[in-house]
């Protein structure tokens, strides 16, 4: 894979935020969605995390039109995509790496997405630098590795050299350099405007990648921010009244979380917290500042969402 | 996005992969095993009465039925592959408005089956007439009644991968599509017969032998359709599969 920005990256777009608003979606019985909002803005990375079968990949599929929701929506600059006019030269994406028909060229394959864009074959070739498959880009992609599919699909979603990218596990089957290269890639895009939302099951590969993170657990929001703020030291609280204390934390504008008896709050300090406790005459039980890998923080949210949900 | 566009990039996918050699291959055998039978069959009594009119050697190199299965096959696959595979995920990215995307698609299959129902009528007429020179009758075919026999397979394969393709969208499984054309095709005309005789001379089959200027009076039919109502008859039965294909892939997620 070429290094990023030698090939493919916006030139000055406008900024083109992914917006989800209240998102639901039921397959029968079973709720995969449930009134999910988040903003993925221009310019940044947007690390989108959570479980198996959290709702992630459901979640990519309704903001593409490629599944229907059963209520609220997803806009990509303000438009849903079924309404942009010319949608794979706004948004590309890669929601099924194994997308392929297994006798089909790689050359074919974006041949195929070139003539529907309007595209000519000399942009076919360059993006087939830029993934690294110009070497294999004639042979079928049956005997193509996994890794080497990822960046076919990589492919598919850079043709038409859109500012908006969202990708669904986009470093599955990717060996250490390819991983490297295409988070150069990513970050270039970003840096040059573009929004991209990365859904990704490897924390470390997240906290080098993005910016933001939108974390989904069981089809619902459990985290969102900036990663550095996610990331900052936090204030875990025992106490005699948890419920009562986090409305007080949250009216002081702290940002709360439960688990199970716990409360874990960022925003504010240690000596904030006891204090407020201290005057609403809520005893406290222990109180300590702990910070976190992205790891530890991921496991702590989604284990929370878990409980809350029972 | 531009309807072009998409038909250019449906054609592509239609030729970037190996099956319609697989299917020349399959018609190239259907005239090889008629370029046999003129070439090496007898009737019952021994003779080659069978080929011993221009009429009998048109009925013999009429390629329509064929063409309307094999064909049909044809569109199934292509049809239901883009699901398999997932295929489908990119055509409907770069086209939301499904109903265009569709609709490129059974246009390009049509367009294949027409190039594959023309190549199996001249493969078998080339067999029939090669084999036929050599025989005590020679070819007597009119070169009107070859051009009628490859224009009504042009005709009928278009219908036939329509037809399939429509039935491979709504089934999205290749095999599921597959035995759908074999019931549409060729369990269910005869159901309809059976239940009403007057049904007889709109079957695909039948109305696909009408097309190729071949009358059904041999074949113990009382009725046969005209040609305006054959062509317009045989277009229903593609357009009933094609309509499903639309509402389909407008009501259901495409993954």
């Amino acid at each position: 894979m070429v290094v990023a920005g030698a090939v493919g990256t916006p030139s000055g777009p406008p900024p083109i935020p992914i917006e989800v608003d209240g998102l639901t979606k039921r397959y029968g019985s079973h709720l995969a969605l449930d009134d999910l909002s988040f903003v993925a803005r221009a310019g940044r990375v947007t690390g989108f995390l959570g479980p198996n079968g959290s709702g992630k990949t459901t979640t990519m599929k309704v903001m593409l039109d490629l599944a229907s929701a059963d209520g609220g929506g997803a806009t990509i600059g303000g438009t849903r995509y079924r309404d942009l006019p010319d949608p794979t030269s706004v948004v590309g994406a890669l929601v099924e790496s194994n997308a392929f028909h297994p006798g089909r060229s790689g050359r074919n394959q974006l041949r195929i997405l070139a003539d529907v864009d309007g595209l000519d074959a000399e942009r076919v070739d360059e993006v087939l630098e830029t993934v690294g498959l110009g070497g294999a880009a004639d042979r079928p992609v049956g005997g193509y590795s996994l890794g080497m599919r990822q960046r076919l699909g990589l492919g598919c979603a850079l043709l038409g050299d859109p500012p908006v990218l969202i990708l669904d596990e986009p470093a599955n089957g990717l060996d250490p350099k390819g991983i490297r290269e295409m988070r150069d890639l990513l970050r270039a895009r970003a840096a040059a405007g573009g929004t991209t939302l990365v859904s990704s099951h490897l924390l470390a590969e997240v906290e080098l990648l993005a910016d933001d993170v939108v974390v989904v657990d069981r089809g619902r929001l459990v985290a969102e921010g900036a990663l550095d703020d996610l990331r900052t030291e936090t204030v875990a609280v025992r106490c005699s009244d948890p419920s009562r204390l986090a409305s007080i934390l949250e009216g002081a504008g702290a940002n709360v979380n439960r688990d199970g008896g716990e409360l874990s709050v960022q925003g504010l300090s240690e000596e904030e917290t006891g204090r407020l406790a201290f005057d609403a005459g809520i005893v406290i039980h222990r109180l300590h500042a702990e910070s976190g890998t992205l790891e530890e923080r991921f496991l702590r949210w989604t284990a929370t969402a878990g409980e809350a949900s029972r | 996005m531009s309807p072009l566009r998409l038909f250019r990039a449906e054609i592509r996918k239609l030729t970037t992969t190996r099956m319609p050699l697989a299917f020349l291959a399959v018609l190239a055998g259907v005239g090889a095993i008629n370029a046999s039978l003129v070439r090496w069959g007898t009737d019952f009594d021994g003779s080659k009465a069978f080929i011993s009119t221009g009429a009998d050697q048109q009925s013999l190199m009429a390629f329509g039925q064929n063409a309307l299965l094999i064909c049909g096959l044809f569109g199934a696959v292509a049809g239901a592959r883009e699901h398999t595979y997932g295929t489908a995920i990119w055509t409907f990215l770069a086209s939301p408005r499904r109903a265009r995307a569709v609709a490129a698609q059974l246009a390009a299959v049509a367009t294949g089956g027409a190039v594959l129902g023309t190549a199996g009528a001249l493969l078998t007429a080339i067999g029939v007439s090669g084999a036929a020179v050599t025989t005590e009758f020679g070819f007597l075919v009119s070169a009107g009644g070859v051009l009628r026999v490859v224009v009504a397979a042009a005709f009928c394969g278009a219908i036939g991968a329509v037809l399939g393709a429509g039935l491979g969208v709504v089934v999205r499984n290749a095999g599921g599509a597959v035995t759908g054309v074999v019931l549409a095709l060729m369990v269910v005309p005869p159901l309809l017969v059976q239940l009403s005789a007057d049904a007889a001379p709109w079957v695909p089959s039948a109305l696909a032998t009408t097309l190729s200027g071949i009358t059904l009076e041999a074949a113990g039919a009382e009725r046969q359709a005209g040609v305006g109502a054959a062509l317009a008859v045989l277009v229903l039965w593609a357009v009933v599969p094609s309509v499903a294909a639309f509402v389909a892939t407008d009501r259901r997620d495409v993954v």
